[in-house]
C-alpha cells in the first residue's frame, strides 16, 4: 500500500516538474538560451496568482489563464527588447543576461512584496479522498490534470499549427526560415513568451501546494534544468517524461533511502543518463 | 604597455583614496559613541528572519540612546549600529565581520542569523578578541569549541523539545510513540540529538527518526511513511517554511497525531496568518512571549517592548526580536559594569553578567550560551497559549488534537 501511495505522490508532483521544465526546454531548444531566470518567471506567476486570490478573491484555477497571458506578454517583451540583442552571441553572454534578469526580478519582488511567506489557500486546499488505504489530495490531482491538459494543448500548438511550424523551422534551420519569410525576431519573442507562459502556469499551480517567496525560483530553475536534460533537450514530450521520472525518483528515494537523499539521487540519475544516453530519455540522436 | 601602466597607476590612486576614506571613517567614530557592528541577512534565504534582528537592533539602540545612552566613567556614550548584509552567505559573513573588526574598527559585535552562519562568523570574534553577542544561533556547535568571546541568547538547541517531550509524557492519555524529523542543518541536528535523549528519559518509543534537507518542499513521501507508523507525537525541527509545508501536507494526507510540535513557526504571527485554521492545535516552543511578566532596564516589560515595536515595524515581536534586543541590552549592561570600552574587560563583565531584561534573565553559562528553558505553546483560536512552563502546566492544552476530518 505504501508503495502505491509513494508512486501516486511521485506522479502527482512529477506532472508539475514536467510543466516547469517544458518552458525551459522550449527556450533552450529553439534559441539555445539557458534561461537562468526561469525560476524567477515561475515566482512571478505564483505571485500573480496569489495577489489575484488575495485581493480579488479569484480562485487560483480561474485566474490561471490571466497569469498565463500576463507572463506571455512579459516574456515576449523581455525577448523582443532585451534578449534578442544577444540571442546569437555566445552561450555565456545569454547566461549572464538571464542571470541579471533573475537578480533584478527577485529583488524587485522583495521590494514590492517583502520576503514574507505567502500561501494561496482556497477553501478546498486540504481536501482529500480515500481509496482503500490510499489518500489522495484533491488539489494535487487537479494540479496534475491541469498540467497534462496545458502540456497537451502546447504540444498540439507546436506540432500542428503554422506558428508551431514556424518555431520549429527557426529552431532547425535559421537561414532557411529567414528565406521563407519567417519574421525571426518575432518568432523568438513568441517562443520566449510561450516559455514564460508555461513557467507562469507552473508558478500558479506551485503556489497552490507550496509557500511563495521571492527566492523560491532558484531551486526550481535547477529542477527544470535537470528535468529538461533528463527528458531530452528540445523534445517537448521529453520534458514531461523527465518530470515524471524526477518526481518518482524523489518520492521513492525519500521513502526508501531517507529524506536527505532525493537531490543526490536526482543528480546521480542525471549523470547516469548523460553517460548512457547523452541526448536524454527521449532525445533524438544528432 | 602605457595603457597598462596608466591603469595600474589609476588602480593605485583609487586604492589609496579608498583606504584613506576607510581610515577616516575609522577615526571619525572614535568620538563619544560606541559602535556595534554586525553583518546580518537582509537578502537571500534568511532575509525574513534577518529582518527581525535588523529591526530589533535598530529599535533597541534607539531606545538606549533616548534613555541617555551608555554611561562609562561619568561620560555618556551614544550607541551606533554599523550594519552590512551578508546575503545569507556564510563566507561573505566572515569577510564582512573581518572588515568590521579590521577596517571599520567597531567596538563590539552583534551576531548574524542562523547557526550555520554564526559558527564561522564567531571565529572572527574569537580571533580578534572582540566580544560578540548573538541572538540568532542556538546550535551547541557554536559554543563547544572553547571560545571565550562568543555569547548567545537563544536557549540550547538540545533543550528545544525538552519541555514538549516532558509535557507529552504527562498528558492524558500519555504519549507512547513519537516520530522525530529534523533537517540536516547544524542547529536542527542538535535539536534531534537532544530530543532522542529526552524521549528515552520519558520512555516514549521512537518509531521514526529521519533527517531531511532544509530545502525540502514536498513532505508527502515522508508523511506517507509516518502515517504507516501512526505515532502519537510528531516532532519537527526546521525552518518556518518547512513547518508550513509539513502542516499543510499533513492535513492533505490525513495524518492525525495527537500532538505535533515544531521548533520554528507557531509563535510567529505571520505563520498563523499564512496557515489560517490549519495552524489550530499545533504546538510550538519559544523562549519568549510578549505577554510574559518580565522586564528590566530600558524596556519595563515584554509588553512595553512589543508596544514600541509593533507600531514602528508593523508586525508583532517574537522571540527572535526579543533575543536580538537582549543582545544590545547585554552589551549596555556589561559595558556599564566594566566601566570600560576595553574588549577584554567587557568580556569579563559579560561572563559574570546576571541581569533582568524584557527577554528574561540574562546569565550566560561557562560556554557562553544563555541558561534558559523553553515554553511549550499551543495555537488555540489563532492565539499563542503557553501550556507548559518550567516543569508544570499553566494552561490546559487541547489534547488529543481533533482529527483533520472532524474539524470545521
Amino acid at each position: 500500500m505504501l508503495l502505491l501511495q509513494v508512486l501516486i505522490n511521485g506522479l502527482l508532483l512529477g506532472g508539475l516538474y514536467g510543466i516547469m521544465a517544458l518552458g525551459m526546454s522550449l527556450i533552450w531548444g529553439v534559441m539555445n538560451i539557458v534561461n537562468v531566470a526561469h525560476g524567477a518567471l515561475i515566482m512571478l506567476g505564483a505571485y500573480l496568482t496569489f495577489w489575484m486570490f488575495y485581493l480579488w478573491g479569484l480562485d487560483p484555477f480561474v485566474s490561471l489563464p490571466l497569469t498565463i497571458a500576463s507572463l506571455f506578454v512579459y516574456g515576449y517583451c523581455l525577448q523582443r527588447w532585451v534578449l534578442n540583442l544577444v540571442v546569437r552571441a555566445q552561450l555565456f553572454l545569454t547566461l549572464l543576461i538571464t542571470f541579471g534578469v533573475e537578480v533584478v526580478m527577485i529583488n524587485v519582488a522583495r521590494l514590492l512584496w517583502s520576503s514574507d511567506l505567502r500561501q494561496v489557500a482556497p477553501s478546498y486546499a486540504a481536501a482529500n479522498f480515500e481509496v482503500g488505504e490510499l489518500t489522495i489530495p484533491w488539489v494535487r490531482l487537479w494540479v496534475f490534470a491541469t498540467t497534462l491538459v496545458l502540456s497537451l494543448v502546447f504540444l498540439v500548438v507546436l506540432e500542428h499549427t503554422r506558428l508551431g511550424r514556424a518555431i520549429r523551422a527557426t529552431s532547425e534551420e535559421l537561414r532557411a526560415a529567414r528565406l521563407t519569410g519567417i519574421p525571426v525576431a518575432h518568432i523568438y519573442a513568441v517562443t520566449f513568451g510561450l516559455g514564460a507562459a508555461l513557467a507562469g502556469a507552473a508558478g500558479g499551480l506551485w503556489g497552490m501546494l507550496f509557500p511563495i517567496t521571492p527566492v523560491m525560483g532558484g531551486s526550481l530553475t535547477l529542477k527544470s534544468f535537470v528535468v529538461a536534460v533528463l527528458g531530452g533537450l528540445g523534445t517537448m514530450l521529453g520534458a514531461i517524461v523527465g518530470g515524471l521520472v524526477l518526481g518518482l525518483a524523489e518520492s521513492f528515494t525519500a521513502t526508501y533511502l531517507g529524506p536527505t537523499y532525493p537531490n543526490a539521487i536526482s543528480f546521480g540519475l542525471l549523470v547516469l543518463i548523460l553517460i548512457l544516453r547523452p541526448t536524454g530519455i527521449l532525445g533524438r540522436k544528432t | 604597455m602605457t595603457t597598462r601602466e596608466s591603469q595600474r597607476r589609476w588602480g593605485l590612486f583609487v586604492g589609496t583614496l579608498v583606504s584613506a576614506i576607510l581610515l577616516a571613517g575609522g577615526i571619525a567614530h572614535a568620538a563619544d559613541e560606541i559602535v556595534l557592528g554586525t553583518a546580518i541577512s537582509q537578502t537571500g534565504k534568511y532575509a525574513r528572519e534577518g529582518k527581525f534582528y535588523v529591526d530589533a537592533y535598530t529599535l533597541t539602540v534607539d531606545a538606549v540612546n533616548k534613555a541617555g545612552g551608555v554611561k562609562v566613567g561619568g561620560k555618556t556614550y551614544q550607541l551606533t549600529l554599523k550594519m552590512y548584509d551578508d546575503q545569507s552567505d556564510p563566507s561573505l559573513s566572515v569577510r564582512l565581520f573581518t572588515k568590521l573588526v579590521t577596517s571599520d574598527k567597531v567596538n563590539f559585535l552583534l551576531g548574524p542569523y542562523s547557526s550555520g552562519i554564526t559558527i564561522p562568523a564567531s571565529a572572527v570574534a574569537e580571533k580578534y578578541e572582540i566580544p560578540m553577542i548573538q541572538g540568532g544561533g542556538a546550535s551547541g556547535k557554536i559554543f563547544d569549541r572553547g571560545y571565550t568571546y562568543i555569547f548567545g541568547t537563544l536557549p540550547k538547541a538540545e533543550l528545544y523539545f525538552q519541555s514538549a517531550i516532558e509535557a507529552a509524557a504527562k498528558m492524558n492519555p500519555p504519549v507512547r510513540t513519537a516520530a522525530l524529523l529534523f533537517s540536516n542543518e547544524a542547529f536542527d541536528r542538535s535539536v534531534g540529538e537532544g530530543s532522542r535523549q529526552w524521549l528515552k528519559d520519558a520512555k516514549i518509543d521512537k518509531v521514526y527518526d529521519e533527517e531531511y534537507q532544509p530545502a525540502t518542499q514536498d513532505f508527502t513521501s515522508i508523511l506517507a511513511v509516518i502515517k504507516t507508523k501512526n505515532p502519537d507525537l510528531i516532532l519537527v525541527a526546521g525552518h518556518e517554511e518547512n513547518s508550513l509545508n509539513f502542516i499543510r501536507q499533513a492535513q492533505a494526507a490525513g495524518v492525525n497525531p495527537r500532538m505535533m510540535v515544531f521548533t520554528v513557526g507557531p509563535p510567529t504571527g505571520d505563520f498563523r496568518k499564512t496557515l489560517g485554521r490549519a495552524a489550530e492545535y499545533v504546538y510550538g516552543v519559544t523562549p519568549w512571549l510578549p505577554d510574559m511578566e518580565i522586564g528590566g532596564d530600558i524596556f519595563k516589560s515584554a509588553r512595553d517592548f512589543d508596544k514600541q515595536f509593533q507600531p514602528r515595524f508593523g508586525y508583532a515581536a517574537d522571540y527572535h526580536v526579543a533575543s536580538g534586543a537582549a543582545d544590545v541590552l547585554a552589551f549596555k549592561a556589561a559595558i556599564e559594569r566594566a566601566q570600560s570600552l576595553d574588549a577584554k574587560k567587557v568580556r569579563e563583565a559579560l561572563a559574570a553578567l546576571d541581569v533582568e531584561t524584557l527577554y528574561g534573565r540574562i546569565k550566560f553559562e561557562s560556554t557562553g550560551q544563555i541558561a534558559m528553558s523553553q515554553v511549550l505553546v499551543q495555537i488555540l483560536d489563532g492565539k499563542v497559549v503557553p501550556v507548559y512552563v518550567a516543569g508544570r502546566f499553566v494552561n490546559k492544552p487541547v489534547y488529543p488534537a481533533p482529527k483533520w476530518s472532524e474539524r470545521k
